[in-house]
Protein backbone atom coordinates (compact mmCIF):
# COMPACT_ATOMS: atom_id res chain seq x y z
CA UNK A 1 0.00 0.00 0.00
CA UNK A 2 1.42 3.49 -0.96
CA UNK A 3 -1.17 5.43 -0.44
CA UNK A 4 -0.81 8.62 1.35
CA UNK A 5 -2.71 8.51 4.38
CA UNK A 6 -4.20 12.23 6.05
CA UNK A 7 -1.88 13.39 9.13
CA UNK A 8 -4.51 12.74 11.81
CA UNK A 9 -4.24 8.94 10.40
CA UNK A 10 -0.82 8.99 10.56
CA UNK A 11 -0.38 9.96 13.85
CA UNK A 12 -2.38 7.78 15.21
CA UNK A 13 -1.06 4.79 13.23
CA UNK A 14 2.48 5.65 14.55
CA UNK A 15 1.71 6.44 18.28
CA UNK A 16 -0.42 2.85 18.00
CA UNK A 17 3.21 1.57 16.39
CA UNK A 18 5.60 3.68 18.94
CA UNK A 19 3.48 1.77 21.75
CA UNK A 20 4.21 -1.37 20.59
CA UNK A 21 7.39 -0.81 20.16
CA UNK A 22 7.58 0.11 24.21
CA UNK A 23 5.82 -2.74 25.46
CA UNK A 24 7.75 -4.97 23.69
CA UNK A 25 11.04 -3.66 24.03
CA UNK A 26 10.96 -2.27 27.77
CA UNK A 27 11.65 -5.65 29.55
CA UNK A 28 14.60 -6.43 27.21
CA UNK A 29 15.67 -3.20 28.52
CA UNK A 30 15.18 -3.57 31.88
CA UNK A 31 17.13 -6.61 32.06
CA UNK A 32 19.86 -4.96 30.18
CA UNK A 33 20.08 -2.13 32.71
CA UNK A 34 19.88 -4.84 35.90
CA UNK A 35 23.49 -6.07 34.40
CA UNK A 36 25.11 -2.58 35.35
CA UNK A 37 23.05 -2.21 38.70
CA UNK A 38 24.10 -3.29 42.04
CA UNK A 39 22.00 -6.54 43.61
CA UNK A 40 21.23 -4.51 46.83
CA UNK A 41 19.64 -1.80 44.17
CA UNK A 42 17.72 -4.57 42.42
CA UNK A 43 16.11 -5.71 45.21
CA UNK A 44 15.08 -2.43 47.06
CA UNK A 45 11.32 -2.39 48.14
CA UNK A 46 10.31 0.16 46.62
CA UNK A 47 12.17 0.09 43.06
CA UNK A 48 14.40 2.95 43.21
CA UNK A 49 14.04 4.82 40.00
CA UNK A 50 17.90 5.09 39.55
CA UNK A 51 21.07 3.41 40.27
CA UNK A 52 24.94 3.99 39.91
CA UNK A 53 26.00 2.04 37.34
CA UNK A 54 28.55 -0.80 38.01
CA UNK A 55 30.54 -3.44 35.96
CA UNK A 56 30.61 -5.82 38.69
CA UNK A 57 27.97 -8.28 37.93
CA UNK A 58 30.17 -9.00 35.03
CA UNK A 59 33.37 -9.49 37.06
CA UNK A 60 30.62 -12.21 39.51
CA UNK A 61 30.36 -14.13 36.23
CA UNK A 62 33.86 -13.89 34.76
CA UNK A 63 35.18 -15.28 37.15
CA UNK A 64 32.51 -17.87 38.07
CA UNK A 65 31.67 -19.42 34.44
CA UNK A 66 34.35 -20.16 31.86
CA UNK A 67 32.76 -17.83 29.17
CA UNK A 68 34.72 -18.87 26.11
CA UNK A 69 33.74 -22.30 26.77
CA UNK A 70 30.01 -21.85 27.39
CA UNK A 71 30.12 -19.69 23.99
CA UNK A 72 31.42 -22.12 22.48
CA UNK A 73 29.00 -25.22 23.50
CA UNK A 74 26.18 -22.53 22.39
CA UNK A 75 27.84 -21.82 19.19
CA UNK A 76 28.89 -25.47 18.29
CA UNK A 77 25.43 -26.56 18.98
CA UNK A 78 23.38 -24.54 16.63
CA UNK A 79 26.38 -23.99 13.90
CA UNK A 80 26.10 -27.86 14.13
CA UNK A 81 22.41 -28.25 14.26
CA UNK A 82 21.87 -25.55 11.64
CA UNK A 83 24.22 -27.06 8.66
CA UNK A 84 22.84 -30.46 9.22
CA UNK A 85 19.34 -29.41 9.06
CA UNK A 86 19.78 -27.64 5.99
CA UNK A 87 22.45 -30.27 4.47
CA UNK A 88 19.56 -32.99 5.60
CA UNK A 89 16.18 -30.53 4.63
CA UNK A 90 16.89 -28.79 1.22
CA UNK A 91 17.45 -31.70 -0.86
CA UNK A 92 14.59 -33.46 0.97
CA UNK A 93 12.10 -30.33 0.41
CA UNK A 94 13.23 -30.38 -3.02
CA UNK A 95 12.63 -34.25 -4.03
CA UNK A 96 9.26 -33.45 -1.82
CA UNK A 97 8.33 -30.32 -4.38
CA UNK A 98 9.61 -32.03 -7.37
CA UNK A 99 8.36 -35.61 -7.05
CA UNK A 100 4.78 -36.62 -8.24
CA UNK A 101 4.32 -39.93 -6.24
CA UNK A 102 1.63 -40.07 -3.43
CA UNK A 103 4.37 -41.03 -1.06
CA UNK A 104 5.85 -37.30 -1.17
CA UNK A 105 2.81 -35.77 0.62
CA UNK A 106 2.87 -38.70 3.16
CA UNK A 107 5.88 -37.84 3.81
CA UNK A 108 5.64 -34.30 4.19
CA UNK A 109 2.96 -34.35 6.36
CA UNK A 110 5.18 -37.18 8.61
CA UNK A 111 7.52 -34.49 8.71
CA UNK A 112 5.08 -31.80 10.06
CA UNK A 113 3.62 -34.17 12.55
CA UNK A 114 7.19 -34.69 13.64
CA UNK A 115 7.14 -30.56 14.57
CA UNK A 116 4.25 -31.00 16.37
CA UNK A 117 5.18 -34.07 19.04
CA UNK A 118 6.18 -32.54 22.15
CA UNK A 119 9.60 -33.21 23.22
CA UNK A 120 9.69 -34.81 26.89
CA UNK A 121 7.88 -37.65 24.26
CA UNK A 122 11.37 -38.27 22.26
CA UNK A 123 13.37 -36.54 24.84
CA UNK A 124 13.11 -39.97 27.34
CA UNK A 125 13.73 -42.59 24.70
CA UNK A 126 16.21 -40.31 22.92
CA UNK A 127 18.80 -39.84 26.48
CA UNK A 128 18.58 -43.64 26.87
CA UNK A 129 19.46 -44.51 22.86
CA UNK A 130 21.81 -41.84 23.69
CA UNK A 131 23.54 -43.16 26.44
CA UNK A 132 23.38 -46.89 24.66
CA UNK A 133 25.56 -45.35 21.96
CA UNK A 134 27.91 -43.24 23.92
CA UNK A 135 26.72 -39.64 22.83
CA UNK A 136 25.25 -38.94 26.22
CA UNK A 137 26.89 -35.63 27.16
CA UNK A 138 28.37 -34.96 24.12
CA UNK A 139 27.62 -32.17 21.35
CA UNK A 140 26.60 -34.70 18.78
CA UNK A 141 23.97 -36.03 21.08
CA UNK A 142 21.93 -32.06 21.01
CA UNK A 143 22.82 -31.18 17.80
CA UNK A 144 21.15 -34.98 16.67
CA UNK A 145 18.47 -34.19 19.01
CA UNK A 146 17.59 -30.36 17.28
CA UNK A 147 18.81 -31.76 13.99
CA UNK A 148 15.42 -34.03 13.80
CA UNK A 149 13.17 -31.07 14.78
CA UNK A 150 14.64 -28.79 12.25
CA UNK A 151 15.25 -31.10 9.56
CA UNK A 152 11.24 -31.72 9.34
CA UNK A 153 11.07 -27.70 9.59
CA UNK A 154 13.14 -26.64 6.89
CA UNK A 155 12.03 -29.79 4.26
CA UNK A 156 8.37 -28.22 4.74
CA UNK A 157 9.94 -24.56 4.64
CA UNK A 158 11.94 -25.30 1.41
CA UNK A 159 8.82 -28.27 -0.01
CA UNK A 160 6.65 -24.77 -0.03
CA UNK A 161 9.86 -22.66 -1.46
CA UNK A 162 11.00 -24.75 -4.26
CA UNK A 163 7.34 -25.66 -5.50
CA UNK A 164 7.08 -21.67 -6.19
CA UNK A 165 10.06 -22.03 -8.92
CA UNK A 166 8.75 -23.07 -12.32
CA UNK A 167 10.02 -26.17 -13.54
CA UNK A 168 10.63 -25.11 -17.15
CA UNK A 169 13.91 -23.35 -16.22
CA UNK A 170 15.22 -26.52 -14.55
CA UNK A 171 13.77 -28.90 -17.54
CA UNK A 172 15.78 -26.39 -19.80
CA UNK A 173 19.05 -27.01 -17.69
CA UNK A 174 18.57 -30.51 -17.73
CA UNK A 175 18.27 -31.05 -21.83
CA UNK A 176 21.38 -28.65 -21.60
CA UNK A 177 23.17 -31.52 -19.92
CA UNK A 178 23.58 -30.19 -16.12
CA UNK A 179 22.16 -33.34 -14.34
CA UNK A 180 19.54 -33.67 -11.72
CA UNK A 181 21.89 -32.36 -9.39
CA UNK A 182 23.24 -29.75 -11.78
CA UNK A 183 19.82 -28.58 -11.98
CA UNK A 184 19.27 -28.86 -8.29
CA UNK A 185 21.91 -26.95 -7.08
CA UNK A 186 22.56 -24.53 -9.97
CA UNK A 187 19.57 -23.30 -10.99
CA UNK A 188 16.76 -24.04 -8.09
CA UNK A 189 18.40 -23.60 -4.78
CA UNK A 190 19.84 -20.21 -6.26
CA UNK A 191 16.29 -18.70 -6.61
CA UNK A 192 15.03 -20.35 -3.18
CA UNK A 193 18.12 -18.40 -1.57
CA UNK A 194 15.89 -16.09 1.08
CA UNK A 195 14.05 -19.01 2.03
CA UNK A 196 17.35 -20.94 2.47
CA UNK A 197 18.71 -18.27 5.19
CA UNK A 198 15.48 -17.63 6.36
CA UNK A 199 14.88 -21.51 7.81
CA UNK A 200 18.69 -21.24 8.86
CA UNK A 201 18.33 -18.28 10.71
CA UNK A 202 15.25 -19.84 12.81
CA UNK A 203 16.72 -23.21 13.40
CA UNK A 204 19.97 -21.17 14.67
CA UNK A 205 17.90 -19.11 16.82
CA UNK A 206 15.74 -22.07 17.99
CA UNK A 207 19.36 -24.02 18.86
CA UNK A 208 20.79 -21.21 20.18
CA UNK A 209 18.07 -20.19 22.81
CA UNK A 210 17.00 -23.88 23.58
CA UNK A 211 16.91 -25.27 26.99
CA UNK A 212 15.24 -28.54 27.57
CA UNK A 213 17.41 -30.29 25.18
CA UNK A 214 20.90 -29.53 26.14
CA UNK A 215 19.71 -29.22 29.61
CA UNK A 216 19.37 -33.22 29.47
CA UNK A 217 21.62 -34.32 27.10
CA UNK A 218 25.28 -32.08 28.14
CA UNK A 219 27.03 -32.30 30.78
CA UNK A 220 29.54 -29.49 32.63
CA UNK A 221 32.11 -29.73 30.09
CA UNK A 222 29.44 -29.33 26.92
CA UNK A 223 27.31 -27.10 28.29
CA UNK A 224 25.70 -24.04 26.10
CA UNK A 225 24.77 -20.37 27.97
CA UNK A 226 21.48 -21.22 27.77
CA UNK A 227 21.62 -23.92 30.46
CA UNK A 228 24.28 -21.58 32.52
CA UNK A 229 21.66 -18.64 32.39
CA UNK A 230 19.29 -20.36 34.78
CA UNK A 231 22.92 -21.29 37.03
CA UNK A 232 24.20 -17.49 36.83
CA UNK A 233 20.34 -16.63 37.97
CA UNK A 234 21.05 -19.09 40.84
CA UNK A 235 17.72 -20.73 42.60
CA UNK A 236 14.86 -19.78 44.21
CA UNK A 237 15.99 -18.34 46.80
CA UNK A 238 19.19 -17.14 46.08
CA UNK A 239 17.96 -15.15 43.11
CA UNK A 240 20.22 -13.10 41.11
CA UNK A 241 19.22 -10.88 38.96
CA UNK A 242 22.11 -8.53 38.21
CA UNK A 243 24.65 -11.76 37.10
CA UNK A 244 21.12 -13.11 34.91
CA UNK A 245 21.28 -9.54 33.39
CA UNK A 246 25.28 -9.60 32.48
CA UNK A 247 24.91 -13.38 31.56
CA UNK A 248 21.99 -12.39 29.00
CA UNK A 249 23.99 -9.98 27.21
CA UNK A 250 26.94 -12.75 26.27
CA UNK A 251 23.77 -15.04 25.18
CA UNK A 252 21.54 -12.68 23.99
CA UNK A 253 23.67 -10.08 21.86
CA UNK A 254 25.13 -12.51 19.20
CA UNK A 255 21.60 -13.81 18.08
CA UNK A 256 20.30 -9.93 17.73
CA UNK A 257 22.88 -9.24 16.16
CA UNK A 258 22.71 -11.73 13.26
CA UNK A 259 19.11 -11.61 13.30
CA UNK A 260 19.06 -7.80 12.46
CA UNK A 261 21.54 -8.27 9.97
CA UNK A 262 19.90 -11.21 7.97
CA UNK A 263 16.38 -9.53 8.95
CA UNK A 264 15.60 -8.45 5.18
CA UNK A 265 16.13 -12.38 4.09
CA UNK A 266 14.10 -13.18 7.07
CA UNK A 267 10.51 -11.31 5.98
CA UNK A 268 11.49 -12.28 2.66
CA UNK A 269 11.97 -15.49 3.14
CA UNK A 270 9.00 -16.16 5.13
CA UNK A 271 6.62 -14.72 1.45
CA UNK A 272 8.18 -17.33 -0.22
CA UNK A 273 7.67 -19.99 2.93
CA UNK A 274 3.71 -18.71 2.72
CA UNK A 275 2.56 -18.80 -0.49
CA UNK B 1 26.11 -52.56 -19.47
CA UNK B 2 22.85 -54.61 -20.52
CA UNK B 3 20.38 -52.96 -19.48
CA UNK B 4 20.00 -48.99 -19.38
CA UNK B 5 17.37 -46.76 -17.24
CA UNK B 6 14.58 -44.05 -18.45
CA UNK B 7 15.24 -40.62 -17.79
CA UNK B 8 12.07 -40.96 -16.24
CA UNK B 9 13.27 -44.07 -13.73
CA UNK B 10 16.69 -41.89 -13.04
CA UNK B 11 14.85 -39.20 -12.63
CA UNK B 12 12.15 -41.05 -9.71
CA UNK B 13 15.96 -42.66 -8.13
CA UNK B 14 17.66 -39.27 -8.23
CA UNK B 15 15.10 -37.64 -6.09
CA UNK B 16 14.82 -39.88 -3.75
CA UNK B 17 18.00 -40.24 -3.05
CA UNK B 18 17.64 -36.59 -2.43
CA UNK B 19 14.76 -37.42 0.12
CA UNK B 20 16.76 -40.43 1.77
CA UNK B 21 18.99 -38.90 4.32
CA UNK B 22 16.16 -36.42 5.88
CA UNK B 23 13.79 -39.53 5.79
CA UNK B 24 16.91 -41.83 7.60
CA UNK B 25 17.71 -39.22 10.10
CA UNK B 26 14.12 -38.64 11.26
CA UNK B 27 13.26 -42.30 11.04
CA UNK B 28 16.68 -43.15 13.32
CA UNK B 29 16.58 -40.35 16.30
CA UNK B 30 12.64 -39.33 16.04
CA UNK B 31 10.75 -42.24 14.65
CA UNK B 32 12.30 -44.54 16.60
CA UNK B 33 12.52 -43.05 19.99
CA UNK B 34 8.73 -42.34 19.67
CA UNK B 35 8.08 -46.07 19.48
CA UNK B 36 10.32 -46.63 22.02
CA UNK B 37 8.47 -44.05 24.30
CA UNK B 38 5.43 -45.47 22.94
CA UNK B 39 6.67 -49.22 24.21
CA UNK B 40 7.84 -47.63 27.81
CA UNK B 41 4.22 -46.40 28.35
CA UNK B 42 3.51 -50.18 28.50
CA UNK B 43 5.85 -51.02 31.67
CA UNK B 44 5.94 -49.92 34.88
CA UNK B 45 9.53 -48.79 35.13
CA UNK B 46 11.82 -46.33 36.71
CA UNK B 47 15.28 -45.35 36.03
CA UNK B 48 16.08 -44.85 39.77
CA UNK B 49 14.93 -48.44 40.84
CA UNK B 50 16.65 -50.24 37.46
CA UNK B 51 15.05 -53.92 39.09
CA UNK B 52 11.44 -52.75 38.94
CA UNK B 53 10.38 -53.41 35.07
CA UNK B 54 7.06 -55.40 34.70
CA UNK B 55 4.67 -55.01 31.85
CA UNK B 56 1.35 -53.26 33.08
CA UNK B 57 -0.42 -52.66 29.61
CA UNK B 58 -2.52 -49.60 29.36
CA UNK B 59 -2.65 -49.32 32.98
CA UNK B 60 0.02 -45.94 32.78
CA UNK B 61 -2.96 -44.32 30.52
CA UNK B 62 -5.97 -45.20 32.85
CA UNK B 63 -3.54 -44.32 35.75
CA UNK B 64 -3.02 -41.03 33.65
CA UNK B 65 -6.35 -40.44 32.98
CA UNK B 66 -7.71 -40.80 36.55
CA UNK B 67 -4.90 -38.68 37.87
CA UNK B 68 -6.89 -35.37 39.37
CA UNK B 69 -3.65 -33.78 38.34
CA UNK B 70 -3.21 -34.80 35.01
CA UNK B 71 -6.84 -33.68 34.33
CA UNK B 72 -6.60 -30.01 36.03
CA UNK B 73 -2.91 -30.32 33.54
CA UNK B 74 -4.81 -30.63 30.99
CA UNK B 75 -7.79 -28.20 31.58
CA UNK B 76 -4.49 -25.14 32.38
CA UNK B 77 -3.02 -26.81 29.23
CA UNK B 78 -6.29 -25.94 26.71
CA UNK B 79 -7.04 -23.18 28.43
CA UNK B 80 -3.43 -21.49 28.12
CA UNK B 81 -3.35 -23.07 24.42
CA UNK B 82 -6.41 -21.85 22.83
CA UNK B 83 -5.79 -18.35 24.85
CA UNK B 84 -2.51 -17.69 23.80
CA UNK B 85 -2.82 -18.74 19.96
CA UNK B 86 -6.02 -16.61 19.96
CA UNK B 87 -4.69 -13.42 21.07
CA UNK B 88 -0.74 -13.93 19.32
CA UNK B 89 -3.58 -14.20 16.66
CA UNK B 90 -5.56 -10.86 17.22
CA UNK B 91 -2.52 -9.23 18.34
CA UNK B 92 -0.35 -10.19 15.61
CA UNK B 93 -2.85 -8.99 12.60
CA UNK B 94 -3.22 -5.91 14.61
CA UNK B 95 0.18 -5.31 14.60
CA UNK B 96 0.95 -6.48 11.02
CA UNK B 97 -1.64 -4.01 9.33
CA UNK B 98 -0.26 -1.24 11.54
CA UNK B 99 3.24 -2.03 9.95
CA UNK B 100 1.93 -2.49 6.25
CA UNK B 101 2.15 0.49 4.28
CA UNK B 102 5.82 1.02 3.55
CA UNK B 103 8.22 3.74 5.23
CA UNK B 104 11.34 4.25 6.48
CA UNK B 105 9.59 4.64 9.76
CA UNK B 106 7.64 1.10 9.73
CA UNK B 107 10.85 -0.82 8.77
CA UNK B 108 12.62 0.29 11.43
CA UNK B 109 9.93 -0.64 13.60
CA UNK B 110 9.18 -3.74 12.23
CA UNK B 111 13.26 -4.74 12.37
CA UNK B 112 12.87 -3.72 16.34
CA UNK B 113 9.90 -6.12 16.61
CA UNK B 114 12.36 -8.43 16.11
CA UNK B 115 13.95 -8.11 19.58
CA UNK B 116 11.71 -10.23 21.83
CA UNK B 117 11.63 -13.03 19.85
CA UNK B 118 15.36 -13.47 19.71
CA UNK B 119 15.53 -13.66 24.18
CA UNK B 120 15.75 -16.68 25.17
CA UNK B 121 12.80 -17.78 26.62
CA UNK B 122 14.34 -18.91 29.62
CA UNK B 123 15.19 -15.64 30.55
CA UNK B 124 11.79 -14.36 29.20
CA UNK B 125 10.21 -16.17 32.51
CA UNK B 126 12.82 -14.65 34.34
CA UNK B 127 12.25 -11.05 33.42
CA UNK B 128 8.40 -10.95 33.93
CA UNK B 129 8.88 -12.82 37.20
CA UNK B 130 11.22 -9.81 38.28
CA UNK B 131 9.30 -7.18 37.13
CA UNK B 132 5.62 -8.36 38.35
CA UNK B 133 7.36 -9.27 41.85
CA UNK B 134 5.42 -7.33 44.39
CA UNK B 135 8.16 -6.43 46.58
CA UNK B 136 10.60 -4.91 44.05
CA UNK B 137 9.14 -5.45 40.58
CA UNK B 138 9.59 -2.01 38.72
CA UNK B 139 5.65 -3.12 38.14
CA UNK B 140 4.19 -5.70 40.19
CA UNK B 141 5.16 -3.19 43.34
CA UNK B 142 3.36 -0.57 41.90
CA UNK B 143 0.66 -2.92 40.46
CA UNK B 144 0.43 -3.57 44.34
CA UNK B 145 0.11 -0.11 45.83
CA UNK B 146 -2.82 0.87 43.58
CA UNK B 147 -4.97 -2.02 44.35
CA UNK B 148 -4.47 -3.89 41.19
CA UNK B 149 -2.69 -6.96 42.42
CA UNK B 150 -3.01 -9.95 44.81
CA UNK B 151 -0.23 -9.34 47.83
CA UNK B 152 1.19 -12.45 46.17
CA UNK B 153 1.94 -10.42 43.17
CA UNK B 154 0.32 -11.66 39.85
CA UNK B 155 2.50 -14.67 39.57
CA UNK B 156 1.85 -15.08 42.93
CA UNK B 157 -1.86 -15.83 43.34
CA UNK B 158 -3.82 -19.09 41.97
CA UNK B 159 -6.53 -16.98 40.66
CA UNK B 160 -3.71 -14.55 38.07
CA UNK B 161 -1.28 -17.00 37.82
CA UNK B 162 -2.34 -18.55 34.24
CA UNK B 163 -3.72 -15.60 32.93
CA UNK B 164 -0.67 -13.86 33.86
CA UNK B 165 1.07 -16.24 32.29
CA UNK B 166 -0.59 -16.26 28.95
CA UNK B 167 0.03 -12.84 28.68
CA UNK B 168 3.74 -13.27 29.16
CA UNK B 169 3.78 -15.52 26.32
CA UNK B 170 2.01 -13.42 24.45
CA UNK B 171 4.23 -10.80 24.65
CA UNK B 172 7.36 -13.00 23.56
CA UNK B 173 5.60 -14.73 20.24
CA UNK B 174 3.00 -11.97 18.87
CA UNK B 175 5.65 -10.55 17.09
CA UNK B 176 6.55 -13.50 15.00
CA UNK B 177 3.04 -13.49 14.11
CA UNK B 178 2.92 -10.66 13.05
CA UNK B 179 6.30 -10.92 10.87
CA UNK B 180 4.92 -13.66 9.10
CA UNK B 181 1.08 -11.76 8.43
CA UNK B 182 3.14 -8.57 7.74
CA UNK B 183 4.64 -10.39 5.27
CA UNK B 184 1.80 -12.05 3.53
CA UNK B 185 0.22 -8.65 3.60
CA UNK B 186 2.50 -7.28 1.18
CA UNK B 187 2.69 -10.18 -1.18
CA UNK B 188 -1.10 -9.51 -1.50
CA UNK B 189 -1.77 -8.68 -5.60
CA UNK B 190 -2.20 -4.69 -5.58
CA UNK B 191 -5.08 -4.60 -8.07
CA UNK B 192 -7.05 -6.33 -6.39
CA UNK B 193 -7.10 -3.92 -3.26
CA UNK B 194 -7.15 -1.08 -5.10
CA UNK B 195 -10.56 -2.56 -7.11
CA UNK B 196 -11.83 -3.06 -4.55
CA UNK B 197 -11.16 0.80 -2.72
CA UNK B 198 -12.22 2.12 -6.17
CA UNK B 199 -15.72 0.14 -5.37
CA UNK B 200 -15.83 2.06 -2.67
CA UNK B 201 -15.77 -0.97 -0.06
CA UNK B 202 -15.00 0.37 3.30
CA UNK B 203 -11.94 -0.68 5.93
CA UNK B 204 -13.63 -3.53 7.82
CA UNK B 205 -15.54 -4.79 4.52
CA UNK B 206 -12.00 -4.81 2.83
CA UNK B 207 -10.57 -6.63 5.83
CA UNK B 208 -13.65 -9.18 6.23
CA UNK B 209 -14.03 -9.94 2.50
CA UNK B 210 -11.12 -9.23 0.92
CA UNK B 211 -7.68 -9.05 2.51
CA UNK B 212 -8.70 -12.26 5.50
CA UNK B 213 -9.91 -14.54 2.81
CA UNK B 214 -6.67 -14.28 0.78
CA UNK B 215 -4.78 -14.52 4.21
CA UNK B 216 -6.32 -17.93 4.68
CA UNK B 217 -3.15 -19.77 3.97
CA UNK B 218 -0.99 -17.96 6.37
CA UNK B 219 -3.18 -17.87 8.92
CA UNK B 220 -3.47 -21.49 8.83
CA UNK B 221 0.82 -21.65 8.86
CA UNK B 222 0.38 -19.76 12.49
CA UNK B 223 -2.51 -21.21 13.74
CA UNK B 224 -0.32 -24.55 12.87
CA UNK B 225 2.85 -23.12 13.99
CA UNK B 226 1.65 -21.65 16.98
CA UNK B 227 -0.95 -24.09 18.19
CA UNK B 228 1.43 -27.14 18.11
CA UNK B 229 4.34 -24.76 19.91
CA UNK B 230 2.11 -22.81 22.52
CA UNK B 231 0.79 -26.36 23.10
CA UNK B 232 4.07 -28.15 24.21
CA UNK B 233 5.52 -24.60 26.42
CA UNK B 234 8.33 -25.56 28.38
CA UNK B 235 10.48 -22.58 29.01
CA UNK B 236 9.24 -19.69 30.54
CA UNK B 237 6.35 -21.24 32.63
CA UNK B 238 9.75 -23.43 34.19
CA UNK B 239 11.31 -20.37 34.79
CA UNK B 240 8.30 -17.84 35.78
CA UNK B 241 6.14 -19.96 37.93
CA UNK B 242 7.40 -23.59 37.59
CA UNK B 243 4.35 -24.55 37.61
CA UNK B 244 2.71 -23.16 40.16
CA UNK B 245 1.53 -21.60 42.82
CA UNK B 246 -0.21 -24.55 43.20
CA UNK B 247 -1.26 -26.12 39.45
CA UNK B 248 -2.50 -23.57 38.28
CA UNK B 249 0.15 -22.88 35.83
CA UNK B 250 1.27 -26.49 35.77
CA UNK B 251 1.11 -27.43 32.17
CA UNK B 252 1.28 -31.26 30.57
CA UNK B 253 4.48 -30.75 28.97
CA UNK B 254 6.03 -29.69 32.92
CA UNK B 255 4.11 -32.43 34.24
CA UNK B 256 5.46 -35.35 31.90
CA UNK B 257 8.96 -34.33 32.40
CA UNK B 258 8.92 -33.36 35.53
CA UNK B 259 7.85 -37.63 35.94
CA UNK B 260 10.13 -38.83 33.22
CA UNK B 261 13.10 -36.78 33.82
CA UNK B 262 12.94 -35.33 37.55
CA UNK B 263 11.15 -38.68 39.41
CA UNK B 264 12.64 -40.94 36.12
CA UNK B 265 9.23 -42.45 36.05
CA UNK B 266 9.67 -43.22 32.39
CA UNK B 267 6.54 -45.50 32.09
CA UNK B 268 4.21 -42.87 33.22
CA UNK B 269 5.64 -39.83 31.90
CA UNK B 270 5.94 -41.58 28.73
CA UNK B 271 2.22 -42.49 28.74
CA UNK B 272 1.93 -38.59 29.74
CA UNK B 273 3.59 -37.30 26.51
CA UNK B 274 1.60 -40.48 24.36
CA UNK B 275 -1.79 -38.35 25.25
CA UNK B 276 -0.35 -35.00 24.64
CA UNK B 277 0.71 -36.11 21.76
CA UNK B 278 -2.55 -37.52 20.68
CA UNK B 279 -4.24 -34.63 21.67
CA UNK B 280 -2.21 -32.12 19.65
CA UNK B 281 -3.02 -34.23 16.10
CA UNK B 282 -6.51 -33.88 16.97
CA UNK B 283 -6.35 -30.52 18.00
CA UNK B 284 -4.38 -29.90 14.49
CA UNK B 285 -6.80 -32.12 12.30
CA UNK B 286 -9.76 -30.24 13.77
CA UNK B 287 -8.25 -27.07 12.66
CA UNK B 288 -7.04 -27.90 9.62
CA UNK B 289 -10.83 -29.32 8.40
CA UNK B 290 -12.63 -26.15 10.19
CA UNK B 291 -10.13 -24.15 7.54
CA UNK B 292 -10.98 -26.28 4.84
CA UNK B 293 -14.83 -25.82 5.24
CA UNK B 294 -14.14 -21.91 5.96
CA UNK B 295 -11.69 -21.74 3.07
CA UNK B 296 -14.87 -22.98 0.62
CA UNK B 297 -17.55 -20.81 2.43
CA UNK B 298 -15.42 -17.64 2.02
CA UNK B 299 -14.05 -18.33 -1.34
CA UNK B 300 -17.92 -19.01 -2.50
CA UNK B 301 -19.02 -15.78 -1.52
Amino acid sequence: MSRRLSRPTLVAQRSAVIIALVVFLAPVLWLALTAYEPSRAIQSTPPLPWFVPGLANFVIIAQQFDLAKLTLGSAVISAGSTLLSLLLGIPCGYALARARHRGAIILAYVFLAIRGVPTVVTLIPFYLFMRQIHLLGTWWAVILMNATLSTAFVAWMMYTAFRTVPTEIEDAAIVDGCGGFGAFWRVALPLVRTSVVASALLCMMFAWNDYLNPAFLTRAETRPLSVALLTAFGGPTTSSWGTLGAMAHISTIPIILVALVLNRFLVAGLIRGVH
Amino acid sequence: MSFRLTPLQRRSIFLCLMAAPAAIHVAVFALYPILRGMGFSLFQMNLMQPWIHHFVGLRNYTDALTDPTVRRSLVVTIIFTVGCVAAELVCGLCLALLLWRDSAFNRFATTLMLVPITVTPIVVGLIFRALLDPSFGLIGYWLLQAGLAPPQGLLGDTHTALATMMGIDVWEWTPLVALILLAALKALPADILDAAEIDGAGGTRRLTRIILPMLLPSLFLVLALRFTDVFRTYDIVFAATAGGPGDSTNLLMLLAAKEGLTFFDIGYGSAISILMTLCIVLMVALLIVTLRSLDRRMNQA
